[in-house]
């Protein structure tokens, strides 16, 4: 621990909304009920790339009860995208390009008549070739995805054809020190299809104010975001529309965006009713974009000593019928927490006729770290050194260079990896058919626009303003940083709920940001109104602003204690004081490069006759640098991993090999953590300061989930000696490689390098 | 077409008009204007919707409105008294045993009824009272513990 002094800081503080979510008073957006609300219902596309040659809603719109059904003609013709490049309609006008894919939505009396009225909506289609597998997607013979992807705006960054996104970062001479290397090893690895998860499913109403603007009661992440996306597709004024961020029941990367809240929106517009949207389960797994599969090539060279000198990898994303988040991992993650003086690094994001890739938590992150860690352990295992020697040797060093060209200030890597390497009493001896495994996670504190605005009551409380969501306990952070830049109690700061139309401008949240960007400028904004609070008591007391200080809500002058000014009297003598009623803000766009490391190890038990894998411990230390409120912190760390051991042995989003539909859309098909199936779960939290950041703190929720696939298959290696290179390690799979059966994975790495030019072998 | 429909809801006797195919939990939900069980799923997959039924956890969207004629039904918002919070929900707030609190109701509900009937748990009992609640955000680890700090709260009282 260091000798930081904190009040409120490093205390474990309930959430500022957990009555509420107790006693199940809060309201998240399905809660919304308005009078004369109608419901709205979607048509799902039954083909994977089609034509759509008539849409005829004539008999669904004789039904009694239909109010209104609207299909992609009645948007206007703009595309949006979930990046710079536009590639989509926000409903298709003539060409659909999944399984799923929204072509109408009708509002009705009630759920049962709007379902009724999509049974009746009878659709034309005139099938196109369809390519599902991105390596297929990727051959110059296969069928176009998108055949105006030229035309289309923000295009760039691509090879054309069906690669939407072609990145690359490059260091030294990569092919010299391939050569030079005593040691080239290659692996191929590949991951599955996610689905985020998230219990909540979207959801939102869409009202019609007298005055004509658009409200949206929302399920999101970005209220900003769904703003300026509505903005877009309806082609209205951002100052048209309000969105009001309702409690968020999940999102994990899945609520960053505009979803589906353009349907009952111009639903609404037409009929003038509330209309609400509310997905089924089934349209959670079929139109909302989950995380989709990646391949990955990574080769290494090595010198005797265990030196890594150089990194090759080549990372292929399915991207689904519309390019989203994943691909810049594939570059930004390729040598992981490692000093690489050579690398070449390249990701595709290739189109298919499958659902749009989604964002899930640091998108593309956990795949990469699959690769980079198991390929660290076949490393350690080819050359006979100790995994955990390995890493120790290549880890990043204060000083060193990171893959994007940033500096690697301060922090706890070697920490983390000493604390679990302690924990779990590495190296150690295990029981046939138990093993230990590692890994390594490494992520940034996440920045971005970030605002902030607190007030100060008349009775001496605050209210606090920021425009970000609550995601896992942000408030709670928020409120705790403003008490202590102002020397109060948690319960003096008032958290208030967002709305675009009183909270200042800010980025989503997610990417591990809230916290870390926003809590810096709650934390300025803090100190301005603690500035103004103390030049008001220094104008009253007649005192120089340095001979007072503030803490337990009062100012007071430093050498006599007793004298003083409480924030209640100052609030009342802000009214009528030249400055007028305190308020302090802050607003910031981007936060310096400050790194977040964490180090894991599994412990599991390999069934040598079922290839079951069991997670009997799992150890996770993490740099957290400050913990702002350490209950909240573990929950995010355990939470995480829990859903890392998901991804790692059973969660599997599967789709159709000729259709590319999902094919388990549903909790009982696609197998998420119960409580019965979960290790116990150790927390090491590290306490390196963040050199930026609020009172130290680094972002925390990332890292976790990204570790456990790597150290379980680690783990399974060391209990049976076997390497599954596949997500998840089911049984199945764990089965094959016991018996030497693995499926060969293989990636033309050569015919990538020729596409580009590259002579290397 | 609808027909009438008797609960006891939160101890409270409420008469309704409800359609024949509507479950309970769209009947909470939808009718009575009781909003904190949840529609995760509907499928009877992650728990959300779990209320109390004659004292019996029950996952309220695969319960058939009108099969819950004349029934005893808690839901969340019976829990609490206006002055506190029930020994459940208190643990939860304490221990941290939630975040988007979406599956919270559910989880809850499931934990009381589980401890009326076994007061003394083991924390792998519990873990398996919860087994049909589905939660992304927590991991358990947190949920267990408030669980079982319920648990031994409760027994103290006695």
């Amino acid at each position: 621990m260091t000798s930081r002094n904190f009040k409120v800081l490093g205390q474990n503080h309930p959430r500022v909304d957990a009555y509420d979510k107790v006693t199940g008073r809060a309201a998240y957006a399905a809660d919304v009920y308005l009078p004369g609300m109608l419901a709205c219902k979607l048509l799902p596309s039954a083909r994977s790339h089609a034509r759509i040659l008539r849409i005829d809603t004539g008999p669904a719109a004789a039904l009694p009860g239909v109010r209104c059904i609207i299909t992609g003609a009645d948007f206007p013709d703009v595309r949006f995208g979930s990046g710079a490049l536009r590639d989509r309609y926000v409903m298709p006008r003539d060409t659909v390009n999944f399984v799923g894919e929204p072509i109408a939505a009708v509002a009705a009396v009630d759920e049962a008549t709007a379902q009724e009225a999509i049974e009746l909506i009878t659709v034309e289609y005139e099938d196109l070739p369809a390519v599902v597998n991105p390596i297929t997607s990727m051959q110059p013979d296969a069928s176009t995805v998108h055949p105006d992807l030229e035309d289309y705006q923000g295009y760039g960054f691509t090879m054309g054809h069906n690669v939407s996104t072609l990145l690359d970062a490059d260091r030294g001479d990569v092919d010299q020190a391939f050569q030079d290397a005593d040691h080239v090893i290659e692996d191929v690895y590949r991951s599955q299809g996610i689905n985020q998860g998230f219990l909540e499913p979207m959801a939102c109403v869409a009202d019609v104010e007298p005055n004509g603007r658009l409200v949206i009661y929302a399920s999101t992440q970005g209220p900003y975001q769904i703003r300026a996306g509505l903005a877009a597709v309806l082609e209205l004024p951002v100052s048209r529309i309000r969105v009001v961020a309702m409690e968020l029941g999940g999102g994990f990367g899945a609520k960053l965006r505009l979803a589906f809240e353009a349907f009952p929106a111009l639903l609404a517009m037409r009929t003038g009713r509330p209309v609400k949207l509310v997905n089924t389960r089934e349209e959670a797994f079929t139109m909302n974009g989950p995380r989709l599969p990646v391949t990955n090539y990574i080769r290494s060279g090595v010198m005797n000593d265990g030196t890594i000198t150089a990194r090759e990898a080549y990372t292929i994303f399915d991207v689904g019928a519309y390019l989203g988040a994943g691909p810049n991992s594939g570059i930004g993650h390729g040598i992981g927490a490692y000093r690489v003086p050579n690398f070449r690094l390249r990701s595709y994001g290739v189109y298919t006729n499958k659902i749009y890739v989604g964002s899930y938590r640091a998108s593309g992150v956990a795949d990469m770290t699959f690769a980079v860690e198991s390929h660290m352990d076949h490393i350690a295992h080819r050359l006979g050194i100790d995994p955990y020697d390995l890493r120790l040797r290549n880890a990043l060093r204060e000083g060193d260079v990171s893959v994007s060209g940033a500096v690697v200030p301060s922090n706890g890597l070697l920490e983390t990896l000493q604390a679990v390497k302690d924990a779990v009493a590495w190296p150690r001896q295990l029981e046939d058919g138990h093993g230990i495994g590692l890994a390594l996670c490494e992520w940034r504190s996440g920045s971005g626009p970030s605002t902030a605005a607190i007030s100060v009551n008349d009775d001496g409380t605050v209210s606090l303003l920021t425009g970000s969501t609550d995601i896992s306990g942000s408030d709670t952070s928020l409120a705790a940083i403003a008490a202590e830049a102002l020397g109060i109690g948690m319960q003096q700061v008032i958290v208030a709920k967002r709305d675009t139309d009183m909270a200042p401008y800010t980025g989503q949240s997610g990417g591990s940001r809230v916290v870390y960007s926003q809590g810096t400028a709650v934390q300025r904004a803090a100190n301005e109104t603690r500035d103004k609070l103390i030049a008001l008591a220094a104008e009253r007391l007649g005192l120089p602003q340095d001979a007072l200080g503030c803490e337990d809500g009062r100012v007071y002058v430093l050498d006599n204690e007793p004298q003083g000014l409480t924030f209640t009297q100052l609030a009342a003598a802000s009214i009528t004081s030249r400055g007028g009623p305190i308020i302090g803000t802050a607003a910031l766009s981007s936060m310096p490069y400050t790194p977040v490391f964490a180090a894991q190890a599994a412990e599991v038990k390999v069934d040598r006759e079922t290839g079951q894998v069991r997670v009997l411990r799992y150890v996770q230390a993490q740099d957290v640098g400050t913990a702002i409120n350490p209950m909240a912190v573990e929950g995010q760390l355990e939470g995480g991993v829990v859903q890392g051991i998901g991804r790692a042995l059973t969660e599997d989003q599967q789709f159709d090999p000729d259709t590319g539909a999902v094919r388990n859309p549903s909790f009982a098909a696609y197998l998420m953590p119960l409580a019965i199936d979960t290790p116990q779960i150790e927390n090491i939290l590290i306490d390196v300061p963040a050199p930026d950041g609020p009172f130290g703190a680094r972002a925390v929720a990332e890292p976790p989930g990204f570790g456990p696939p790597a150290a379980i298959a680690n783990a399974v290696y060391d209990a049976v000696g076997v390497r599954v290179k596949e997500l998840p390690l089911s049984g199945e799979r764990v089965l094959a490689a016991l018996k030497g059966q693995s499926p060969a994975l293989t990636m033309d790495v050569a015919s990538l390098r020729r596409a580009e030019g590259i002579a290397a072998d | 077409m609808k027909q009438p429909l008797q609960l006891q809801i939160n101890g409270e006797s409420r008469q309704m008009l409800v359609e024949p195919f509507y479950s309970l939990l769209d009947c909470l939900r939808d009718e009575a204007q009781l909003t904190g069980a949840k529609k995760g799923c509907d499928e009877g997959d992650c728990g959300a919707c779990t209320v109390l039924m004659d004292g019996q956890p029950v996952t309220s969207c695969l319960v058939l409105a009108h099969s819950a004629h004349h029934a005893d039904i808690t839901t969340i918002e019976g829990l609490a008294s206006v002055a506190a919070l029930s020994p459940v929900q208190r643990a939860f707030v304490e221990h941290g045993g939630l975040q988007c609190g979406f599956c919270i109701p559910g989880l809850i509900m499931s934990a009381t009824g589980f401890l009326q009937s076994n007061p003394n748990p083991t924390e792998e009992d519990v873990r398996f009272a919860i087994g049909g609640n589905l939660c992304r955000c927590t991991g358990y680890a947190r949920v267990v513990e408030a669980i079982m700090a319920a648990a031994a709260e409760m027994r103290a009282a006695q």
